[in-house]
């Protein structure tokens, strides 16, 4: 109807560019309209009817003028087309796995031979290409799609360079849009789009998902210490399966590390399970996260994660301050003592001029007391500030407790006590304000009373806080566990702070007992009391409640402190995806940013294959170090980052990632119509359905990318045109009937 | 007549005797004489860190005042409270002044991870009692012994401390050990004596004649069981005010104890 009505399809008014045929000045034109004004308001005013209807009618009659005048001029459209059977259309059919499914490509085979192929051989000479892994020449629409990944950014960028050498007039790509290798990115789009070739997308297979269940992600910490609990978060969606019950599994080999039913979320929504397992023993581990199949899916190939862990035989030492005997410190040095992977070194104030240290490697350590430099200091990976008042440290240390965490990214642990927290000052001191808490600005605070803990709907999830793998029963644990022999109460929580446990103490109410926040590099921790022992000394000794919860609390804070030069990948499993970006920071002897360090990468890849990465400064990021590299082959890859600046040797870290293929394409297998879309859109070339292909090869003709010539196409002569003259034409004799101006 | 004099002078020697004995009893009395009864210190409800348990146990064949009261008794209160003020004063511990009384027939025992047992020489702990005594240390109790002597004692404690640690060796204890280094340097230790031995002229009881500190450790090789075997330190904590006890023997005898506490509060 368009066509008939506008005599050229959409796609020319759309392209074009309006312009008026006839060579006459434009300012004749003006001229001309100006006197139709004129003669309009000169045939109708005159005449004995009130105002506005003479208007009205003067203003039908003028238009009725100008329509003609402009026809006098030959309105018409510029626009360019392709020169027929000069220039090359690009055919590219997504082969990839994904298009394997739902018969996608053999509905793209058909589309190909039944009708594109065909209509787009009558115009231009076709060449057809395989996408996948990259761009294949292809004699005939492809019947298979095998490829195991799909990277049509790289083949898309690839077809439009071949226009160096030919003449291509437009790309046509029939995909499902699942590109899993990372996306096209900003600079492929800026790519494509200079190169001024359109790019019709014909999209595949279905939009919504169904039938199917996915684990969309899996994150696990990069590194753990061994025998401690690590927690994967995963995130899962589904179609078809909504409210039910599956097993969601962590595998390390054959051997299942933890399992848990977990209620599938509804059609389309998406669902955050938490599951936490043994980090076993020191090593790089592969895990597979999955969710069991259930009957009827369609793929099953995304039920299954990889993930990796790098579980380091590391020893992290914590210094533990605590300003007098008690018992508490007894009990947590005797928890720290069941792990092997924690260090406790503690100096307790045994009397007013004395000081008792346990855990130091030689005499020398600590025996000034509570460290006053950096060096010393900064040894640690955690603290654990006890019963102890601000005031016993000055301001000097007090400013490097701070620094300690926030520049060296340590761990603080506060405790309760009858000279902690507000008792003891610390509410004054500058480090209040890297507490979770606040603390009340009054004494009074500490009571040697009976107080019950209990979890917060965070402390259910956290590790920290966990006894129990199962939620419900660690709940019950925790409100069966003994009271604490004291308390002390704290203000509210910050915001950004995360309350795990509560206490409750008959009259006083309930306070925060345990909380953590980041801040800066590091972490904070305040447990209100000095009460925990109890947990040990009123259960039975085969309980190990308190012991778990301890070692726990101090894994958490000292367990991920990072050294002066830390490594790090965007992610741990590269599923289809060869860019590997290497990001470094760097910190010097005194943990300041090191803007100006020689950093090096020496990657160990698959059958030993090696290579050496410099990572240059990142800007406006002091301390940060980049790369990006290229991880060709499939197979696991231990990178080896080393720092220097000048003579000094800042550090190295290593940490290991896996490259896979053929896996990512199992992996949001609907149809990505969004970046279909974009793509044609950036590029000047349109988005079809499968089934609404009718237009595209005319589309195409109409193109300057290739040997292309300006045509101008005349619309004065459109139907619509003469259907306008008629309407005005007849609207005015009708009114003119109505008003009695014949 | 041979044979009422000889009687007569049996009973004369007697008469002597006891009156000599009355005589030096008295003396004795008048040098350590019982401590008056003065009631709880006003501070005893001011609750704190620290409490000092005293044990209260079954007696073996206990004869005389002691039947009555239990051994567990000896030296109570006096030498709890006297040396409680050394605690508060010579320490950072927050003590209460007053001692508490725990057995091992109810759970109370756990909230005072510290307990001090005298004359375990005495002591007759059924099996029940036993087992809630390692019970106590395996959940991380502390037990310190004191005030027995000699064989025969020895093998009295060691009867029944057996029947709820037979799986563990008596150890002695070296001088480099932390526990007798944690505040005070206690390489050179005397034997304490009791009053009994007043004047001091020996320092032993029975066949106890040399001073032994042992114990019982546990898998990690802490001490959790102190045991102070030939001496007395209840005695010099009860004595330290007198100035007919030497100051030497209480001194060593408050510095060995907290250094019992703070190794118990620390390991």
């Amino acid at each position: 109807m368009f066509e008939f009505l506008f005599k050229y399809p959409w796609p020319v008014y759309r392209k074009g560019t309006l312009v008026l045929a006839n060579p006459w000045p434009l300012w004749m034109l003006g001229i001309g309209l100006a006197a139709a004004v004129g003669y309009a308001l000169w045939l109708f005013l005159r005449k004995p009817l009130p105002r506005r209807r003479a208007l009205a009618l003067a203003g039908l009659e003028w238009a009725v003028l100008a329509v003609l005048l402009l026809f006098l001029w030959q309105p018409a459209l510029s626009v360019a087309t392709l020169k027929p059977q000069q220039n090359v259309v690009s055919v590219l059919v997504d082969t990839s796995a994904s298009m394997g499914l739902d018969g996608r490509i053999g509905a793209a085979q058909r589309l190909l031979n039944s009708s594109l192929l065909p209509e787009l051989r009558k115009r231009f000479p076709v060449r057809v290409y395989e996408a996948g892994r990259g761009l294949q020449l292809a004699g005939a629409a492809p019947a298979a799609a095998t490829q195991p990944v799909s990277r049509l950014g790289e083949a898309l960028e690839a077809a439009a360079a071949e226009a160096s050498t030919l003449p291509i007039g437009a790309i046509v790509l029939l995909s499902d849009g699942a590109d899993n290798a990372g996306g096209i990115s900003a600079e492929t789009m800026d790519t494509l789009r200079r190169s001024r070739i359109p790019i019709h997308a014909v999209g595949f297979g279905p939009e919504r998902m169904r039938d199917d269940v996915e684990i969309t992600d899996a994150q696990v910490p990069a590194r753990a210490l061994p025998d401690s609990r690590v927690s994967a978060t995963v995130t899962l969606r589904q179609a078809g399966y909504g409210g039910r019950m599956a097993r969601l599994t962590v595998k390390e080999g054959s051997k299942v590390l933890a399992a848990r039913d977990v209620k599938l979320p509804g059609d389309g929504e998406g669902a955050r399970e938490e599951i936490s397992f043994p980090a076993g023993a020191a090593g790089a581990k592969a895990l597979e996260i999955s969710i069991a199949l259930q009957s009827g899916e369609i793929n099953g190939k995304n039920n299954a994660l990889t993930r990796l862990l790098d579980v380091r035989d590391k020893r992290p030492r914590i210094l533990y301050f605590e300003g007098e005997p008690r018992w508490e410190m007894k009990f947590i040095r005797r928890a720290a003592e069941l792990d092997k992977n924690l260090h406790l070194v503690s100096i307790l104030r045994t009397t007013q001029n004395k000081f008792y240290r346990q855990g130091i490697e030689n005499p020398k350590e600590l025996e000034r007391g509570f460290p006053d430099t950096i060096d010393e200091l900064f040894a640690y990976q955690a603290l654990i500030i006890g019963n102890v008042e601000a005031g016993y440290f000055n301001a000097a240390q007090q400013s490097l407790i701070q620094e300690f965490v926030d520049r060296r990214g340590g761990g603080v642990l506060f405790l309760g006590g009858r000279a902690a927290l507000s008792e003891g000052g610390w509410n004054h001191s500058p480090v209040a304000q890297m507490l979770p808490m606040t603390l009340p600005d009054r004494r009074g605070t500490f009571h040697r009373e009976p107080a019950t803990a209990e979890l917060t709907s965070a402390g259910r999830d956290s590790l920290i806080t966990r006894m129990e793998e199962d939620a419900g029963k660690n709940l019950s644990k925790w409100k069966a566990l003994p009271y604490l022999a004291d308390y002390q109460e704290t203000g509210a929580a910050k915001p950004g702070a995360l309350v795990l446990a509560e206490l409750t103490a008959g009259g006083r109410g309930r306070f925060p007992l345990l909380a953590t926040q980041p801040y800066g590099r590091g972490r904070v921790a305040l447990f209100a009391t000095g009460g925990s022992w109890r947990w040990q000394m009123a259960q039975d000794s085969k309980d190990m409640s308190h012991e778990m919860f301890w070692r726990q609390l101090l894994r958490w804070v000292a367990g991920d402190v990072n050294d002066r030069v830390t490594l790090s990948t965007a992610r741990q499993v590269y599923s289809d995806e060869t860019r590997v970006a290497l990001r470094a920071e760097v910190r010097d002897r005194n943990y300041l940013p090191a803007a100006d360090a020689v950093v090096e990468a020496s990657v160990i890849g698959p059958n030993g294959s090696s290579a050496v990465v410099p990572l240059l400064p990142v800007k406006n990021e002091p301390g940060a170090y980049a790369a990006e590299w290229k991880a060709e082959a499939a197979g696991s890859y231990v990178a080896e980052v080393s720092a220097r600046q000048g003579e000094t040797d800042l550090g190295r870290d290593t940490l290991t990632f896996r490259r896979e293929d053929g896996v990512a394409e199992n992996f949001r297998t609907e149809q990505n119509r969004e970046l279909l879309e974009r793509l044609a859109q950036q590029t000047g070339g349109r988005y079809y359905e499968q089934g609404a292909t009718s237009a595209l090869a005319a589309e195409i003709e109409l193109s300057d990318a290739g040997i292309s010539v300006k045509e101008v196409r005349e619309i004065w002569s459109a139907p619509v045109a003469f259907l306008l003259l008629a309407g005005l034409k007849g609207a005015a004799w009708l009114l003119r009937r109505r008003w009695g101006a014949v | 007549m041979r044979k009422l004099l000889t009687i007569a002078a049996f009973v004369s020697a007697l008469a002597g005797s006891v009156w000599a004995y009355q005589r030096g009893f008295r003396e004795f009395r008048r040098l350590f004489p019982d401590s008056e009864d003065t009631g709880p210190p006003v501070d005893a409800g001011v609750k704190a860190e620290f409490y000092f348990a005293r044990l209260r146990y079954p007696n073996v064949r206990a004869t005389g005042m002691w039947a009555m009261r239990g051994s567990w008794t000896v030296d109570y209160p006096k030498a709890d409270r006297q040396f409680l003020q050394g605690v508060r004063r010579l320490t950072r511990i927050d003590s209460n002044s007053m001692e508490r009384i725990v057995d091992l027939v109810s759970d109370d025992i756990y909230n005072y991870p510290w307990v001090y047992v005298v004359e375990p020489g005495h002591w007759d702990l059924p099996e029940s009692q036993a087992k809630k005594l390692r019970e106590f240390i395996d959940r991380g109790g502390f037990l310190f012994t004191d005030d027995f002597h000699g064989t025969m004692e020895w093998e009295l404690f060691t009867e029944s401390l057996n029947k709820g640690f037979a799986d563990r060796t008596i150890v002695d204890i070296e001088d480099s050990d932390p526990i007798f280094h944690v505040l005070y340097d206690l390489e050179h230790r005397m034997q304490v004596p009791g009053i009994v031995n007043y004047p001091f002229t020996k320092t032993y009881e029975y066949d106890g004649f040399e001073p032994k500190w042992r114990a019982v450790r546990d898998d990690k090789g802490r001490i959790v069981i102190g045991i102070c075997h030939n001496m007395d330190q209840g005695d010099a904590w009860e004595w330290a005010d007198s100035p007919n006890y030497p100051e030497k023997y209480a001194s060593q005898a408050y510095r060995t104890a907290i250094n019992y506490i703070i190794y118990a509060m620390t390991h």
